[in-house]
């Protein structure tokens, strides 16, 4: 394992060995932890206490804990398994327990008194079980009297738990890629790939949309260096030239450009160490000073959006370049009137999800129902929505971790299913790449009748491309398109 | 990692079943995962996807764009699914010989 971007603190991890497993983890790691994990969770605790802000946080949750469940009610995930141990602050106080225990005067104190609470490797492997059944979609911390954030506590859990090597091996492979490997992105997109994806990209929308364009790449001295989820670049082709597109129709195509060295919005740093957070968000600030660009644009994708948004000042302070989710730069078009969309082009009934890490822990709500209102007829809500929406049951990481399928289906998934089916709507506008890969595997697991798509994927059919095709005429050549 | 026997060779696969060394596959090898994949034969349109597939990956060091794939192949993405039932990236990738996605994939 190599762990030159791990703290001080981690311990590298034994190889795994074909002897059984003396505890079972519930999902697969890259390697198995070393022994001593108690000591050694201990000892990673101690540091991040020390070097972080977390422990006033602790401090005060412990002395306000009441434990009084009202998140449960609240909890997705919670609601479909009905196992106690899926509540939030179950899951928080496990956490409380140790600190109070090992890093306060008054949690000694009473350990040499009473038969107090003691950390064994069995609450470990709880840990490692329960904080990774969490989404991290915050949702009980809207409803919790005490403004309790579990969000955060899984993270922070989720956090020590990465520095004595309990991390799920899809994330870790990921972030190892993005900050020590060489394509510096999480699905090892190389940079000749990806010129390949934007040639493909530039002649399908030629074909589409009746003008020729070149996606500018690595140009300095402009507005908006773009960042996406760069799994789009294997698996959202519309979401991509809905984009491109209205950076073209508004008229600012030499504004922007995509930087070479580094076109990945991911940072699953988010959702389990807050020291990788860190380091990609500086390796994205540096491949925009690089080009000297002014502002981030990241594409279709929640937690990139919160990440870059929430996280580039404060790492970066004074520094900071302002962050932009694509959704405000298409909505100040349409309201600046440098972009049309053709009412007439979408006749389907259409509903859009709410992003947890842009709605409820973010800004973003209503701008992208005016850009739906602008030009969708057929737009019905889902209940509940925005800041109180249902995660789609893959938020936290969960949905790249394929070995928890059954569950982000059978549990922290069920509820959505269930909404979408209610809706009635035909098309579900997600627009982020982690809820799209868990709405569109709910949609074939519970056999929904509707299909998911990004919210520039249809405004990639009703934009008005000057010099171009008319979209009611591509609309009538579009099954030529249709894959 | 694993070892198993692929197309008469002995190959190191991890646990999903994908392929260590991409240098290491040939046909007999893709026979054999398809096997894994529910695939018992491979068939014209099968291959097709194979080829282009591997081909791909061997010029850009990564998989194509899904609609890439479709257009080259002329197959719809249903299609591709009915092939593979586990899908593209997940399945066809695997028979191509090359690695397991990462990310958001």
């Amino acid at each position: 394992m190599e762990t030159a971007t791990v703290l001080p603190a981690a311990i590298p991890a034994t190889e795994m060995t074909e002897t059984p497993s003396r505890r079972v983890f519930p999902y697969h790691l890259l390697e198995r932890p070393d022994d001593e994990l108690v000591d050694r969770f201990l000892e990673a605790f101690g540091r991040v206490l020390e070097f972080t802000d977390y422990k006033p946080l602790l401090d005060s949750y412990r002395r306000s804990n009441t434990k009084c469940n009202r998140c449960a009610v609240a909890c997705p995930v919670l609601q479909a398994s009905g196992d106690p141990k899926d509540i939030p602050c179950y899951r928080t106080n496990l956490l409380l327990d140790i600190y109070e225990r090992y890093f306060t005067l008054d949690g000694w104190f009473k350990s040499r008194l009473t038969n107090a609470f003691e950390l064994t490797e069995e609450i470990i492997d709880e840990m490692g079980d329960i904080f990774y059944r969490c989404t991290a979609c915050r949702r009980c911390t809207r409803v919790c009297p005490l403004g309790f954030d579990h969000g955060l506590i899984t993270r922070l859990g989720r956090y020590l738990l990465s520095l004595i090597g309990i991390v799920p091996k899809a994330l870790q492979v990921s972030v190892q890629e993005q900050l020590e490997g060489e394509t510096h992105n999480t699905s090892k997109v190389p940079r000749a790939g990806l010129i390949d994806v934007l040639e493909f990209l530039a002649e399908e929308m030629e074909e589409m949309l009746g003008v020729e364009l070149e996606f500018p790449t690595d140009k300095v001295d402009r507005d908006y260096v773009f960042f996406c989820a760069v799994s789009d670049y294997l698996m959202e082709p519309d979401t991509l030239m809905g984009n491109a597109a209205v950076l073209y129709a508004s008229g600012d195509w030499d504004r922007w450009t995509i930087g070479l060295c580094n076109y990945d919005g991911i940072n699953y740093g988010l959702f389990y160490s807050d020291w990788h957070l860190e380091n990609i968000i500086k390796q994205l600030v540096s491949e925009v000073d690089r080009l000297r660009g002014r502002n981030i644009l990241i594409g279709e994708c929640g937690h990139a959006s919160r990440a870059a948004h929430d996280f580039v000042p404060t790492f970066m302070g004074r520094k900071a370049p302002p962050v932009l989710n694509f959704m405000e730069y298409t909505l100040d078009c349409i309201r600046k009137g440098r972009i049309t969309l053709d009412p007439n082009v979408i006749t389907e009934r259409v509903t859009y999800h709410d992003p947890c890490n842009i709605a409820r822990s973010g800004w973003i709500i209503e701008q992208p129902r005016e850009i739906i209102r602008s030009f969708i007829g057929d737009f019905v809500e889902m209940t509940p929505k925005g800041s109180d929406n249902l995660c789609c049951g893959g938020g936290g990481g969960l949905v790249s971790i394929d070995e928890m399928h059954e569950f982000r289906m059978e549990i922290a998934g069920k509820m959505k299913a269930e909404q979408l089916r209610q809706t009635g709507a035909e098309i579900v506008v997600a627009p982020c790449a982690n809820c799209k890969k868990q709405l569109k595997e709910l949609v074939d697991y519970y056999e929904l009748p509707c299909r998911v798509m990004g919210l520039h994927d249809l405004i990639l059919q009703a934009i008005e491309i000057p010099g171009g095709i008319s979209p009611m005429e591509r609309k009538e050549q579009a099954a030529l398109y249709a894959i | 990692m694993e070892m198993v026997e692929l197309g008469g060779k002995m190959l190191e696969i991890d646990e999903d079943g994908f392929i260590q060394d991409p240098d290491l596959w040939d046909e007999a090898v893709a026979a054999d995962l398809a096997k894994t994949e529910g695939v018992d034969e491979l068939g014209e349109l099968h291959w097709k996807l194979v080829n282009y597939l591997r081909d791909y990956y061997l010029e850009f060091n990564m998989a194509p764009m899904i609609r890439k794939l479709c257009k080259a192949t002329d197959l719809k993405l249903k299609e591709v699914y009915d092939l593979f039932p586990s899908g593209p990236a997940k399945g066809a990738c695997k028979v191509a010989g090359l690695p397991k996605p990462t990310g958001c994939v």
